[in-house]
């Protein structure tokens, strides 16, 4: 760098004295009711935090915790006999959602590139809007649709098929599910799970794909590349972290889901046998056992206890997805 | 994908163009192309559910519609009449979307304006873990601090707060969002002219980010009037609108969860088709106003620079 500034060249300007620097100019001390006043905006703004501290010491007075112990993690369930093993739920929370993840994650994907890269920019401008309203169907709505009619079609149509022709696999043969609850099960629920979970998961890859640098994209286009090997090799890695935090954000909108699980997941406290079977998840056992709960104090406790785990996964989950993304709210995304 | 030897990718064809071979080229192109189709088709997965739900409750319900089912203040367990389940409702947004508003509103305006960077981003953080709450988390939260510690008992006021909490985040983030894009500058100028904070906020901010708030609190409303689990677990149906704060209520998503749970009841199952049909139309109409003030709004921000 040289001592003589020369004009026009904006590299070579000495750096202006920071108005911020308190080096150079120390501040005049601050004064008791100044402080106090610095102290009011925290008040309103410590609300949702507020709220999410109460939620969960609520739930952890009203577990009482040390009630279950390891039992809790087990699979013994019969509330006659007090005996609150929460496994099966547990387990059948993450055979729904995890597979919902994947199939919503690859969906999601497939939509965004599509959008981004294929897709005339007027034609995404018109289809774009409909995955986000996918994210305004009430759930309950999706809930008695996906029963009255996507059940049938499972039950009839695509279980047998898959009992015929993919018995081979492990899981796959023979259906115990009887003829009066055909199409309810594991399926369907990772079926209304995937489309649930799937506006926020292609919103936040969406995002992520367009936040790739335009220069980046035309290099990889002017060294040789088709579209899809920018978008392979340029564009999945630089948005890599927003696609993770869709991964994670999007596990959480399928664990936490309940009213829609809860009408085609068949609502049976056993571990499914194979891949068609009814079984039960944490949200929706939770809300559909509330009121049997009623009066049996023990039994109540362990639903709090089963709400706290489930707490736990989505806060971690949502944390997790949260830090890896730039924005401050997904939202911001869908230019709301 | 059948990769060259060597090196990860080869993209530059012209050696195999040289030697007369364009198969590896044709490939490369010819899968772009593919995908260029088959990427696309996707969008029918989550276009045509959508359009079939609301196909479906659609041509279930209009046909039993009328405006004497709407208006009628009948018993909703004999009869087909849906007055008191609306009127209901509406009381619910009402109460819920007032509490959720003082709650969240003057906190997202705060973290945007006076929060140091630092703290804002824990509190933004709180927002999210709330709003990413599940809905049946927040309605056992209802169910044990305001029914039964609270002993306010399966009453309205249980499930209005319960649903108020439900919809703080969205508004809160809202507002936070709203003021902060505000433009720098005209937060300078009005800071340099001399105006204090509160005055900044009355007369130049809120002007300025009041659409975005109102669809925010549009936003929040549409999430709150399709929420199921913290209205069931924390109110019990009631046959009439209430008349204090204490006493049952019914929301229009329970008629569906009721009509799901009873199929062979053909009166709960009308109700239920015409409810979700009312709450999707309510829905698509504050989504649609919610993205067309927020487009109206970005034209206006956009304005504001030039």
């Amino acid at each position: 760098m040289s001592s003589t500034p020369v004009p026009g060249v904006t590299g070579d300007r000495e750096p202006l004295p920071s108005p911020s620097s308190s080096a150079a100019r120390p501040r005049p001390p601050v004064g008791w009711r100044r402080r106090i006043w610095r102290l009011v905006p925290y008040v309103p703004a410590l609300v949702p935090a507020a709220i999410v501290v109460a939620i969960a010491a609520t739930l952890v007075v009203a577990s009482g915790l040390h009630n279950f112990g390891l039992g809790f993690f087990g699979l013994a369930f019969n509330s006659n006999l007090n005996q609150f093993g929460m496994l099966v739920f547990i387990v059948g929370s993450f055979l729904t959602a995890v597979p919902a993840l994947f199939l919503s994650m690859a969906i999601g994907l497939g939509i965004a590139i599509a959008s981004t890269t294929y897709l005339p920019p007027f034609l995404a401008k018109i289809f774009d809007p409909f995955v986000d309203l996918l994210a305004g169907i009430p759930s309950v709505v999706y809930g008695i649709w996906a029963f009255l009619v996507i059940a049938p079609i499972f039950g009839n149509l695509l279980n047998p098929w898959a009992v015929a022709h993919l018995s081979f696999i492990p899981g796959f043969a023979g259906n115990s599910v009887s003829p009066t609850t055909a199409g309810v099960g594991l399926p369907i629920s990772i079926f209304v799970l995937t489309l649930m979970s799937l506006p926020i998961t292609t919103l936040l890859i969406r995002d992520a794909l367009r936040s790739v640098p335009r220069d980046l994209w035309e290099s990889g286009l002017a060294l040789g590349a088709t579209r899809w090997e920018v978008v392979r090799r340029v564009s999945l890695r630089h948005g890599s972290r927003g696609i993770w935090s869709a991964a994670f954000l999007g596990f959480g909108r399928a664990i936490g889901e309940t009213v829609a699980v809860a009408m085609v997941i068949g609502s049976t406290d056993k571990l499914p046998t194979n891949v068609y079977d009814v079984t039960w998840t944490m949200s929706s056992f939770m809300f559909q056992t509330l009121d049997a709960a009623f009066g049996n104090s023990l039994y109540l406790a362990a639903l709090a206890e089963l709400a706290l785990v489930l707490l736990v996964i989505t806060l971690a989950v949502n944390l997790l997805g949260r830090r890896l993304v730039r924005h401050i709210y997904a939202e911001e995304v869908a230019g709301l | 994908m059948a990769t060259a030897v060597g090196s990860a990718v080869r993209l530059d064809p012209s050696d195999d163009l040289r030697r007369g071979d364009t198969g590896w080229l044709r490939w490369r192109t010819g899968f772009d192309r593919w995908m260029g189709v088959l990427l696309p088709l996707l969008f029918g997965v989550a276009i045509l559910p959508i359009l079939d739900v609301v196909y479906y409750i659609s041509a279930k319900a209009v046909p039993t519609l009328s405006w004497s089912v709407l208006t009628s203040y009948a018993d909703y367990q004999a009869q087909d009449a849906l007055g008191v389940p609306i009127v209901t409702t509406f009381l619910f947004m009402l109460a819920a979307t007032a509490i959720a508003v003082a709650l969240g509103l003057f906190g997202g305006i705060a973290t945007a304006e006076f929060l140091p960077e630092r703290a804002a981003g824990w509190v933004r953080m709180s927002a999210n873990l709330l709003a990413g709450m599940p809905s049946v988390i927040v309605g056992y939260f209802g169910y044990f601090a305001f029914v039964i510690y609270f002993g306010w008992g399966l009453n309205f006021i249980a499930g209005v707060f319960t649903l108020a909490f439900f919809m703080t985040p969205y508004i809160f983030r809202t507002a936070d969002l709203a003021f902060s894009s505000i433009p720098r500058p005209i937060r300078e100028a009005a800071y340099g002219s001399g105006a204090k904070p509160v005055q900044y906020i009355l007369r130049v901010g809120t002007p300025i980010a009041f659409p975005q708030i109102l669809t925010g609190v549009f936003l929040a409303m549409a999430i709150g009037v399709g929420e199921t689990a913290p209205i069931i677990l924390t109110v019990q149906p009631g046959l009439l609108v209430p008349n204090t704060l204490f006493q049952p209520a019914v929301y229009m998503t329970y008629l569906i969860w009721t009509g799901f749970s009873q199929p062979a009841n053909s009166v709960a199952l009308t109700l239920a088709f015409q409810a979700a049909f009312l709450i999707i139309i309510a829905v698509l109409a504050l989504n649609i106003v919610v993205r067309f003030v927020a487009a109206r709004y970005r034209k206006r921000l956009e304005g504001l620079y030039q």
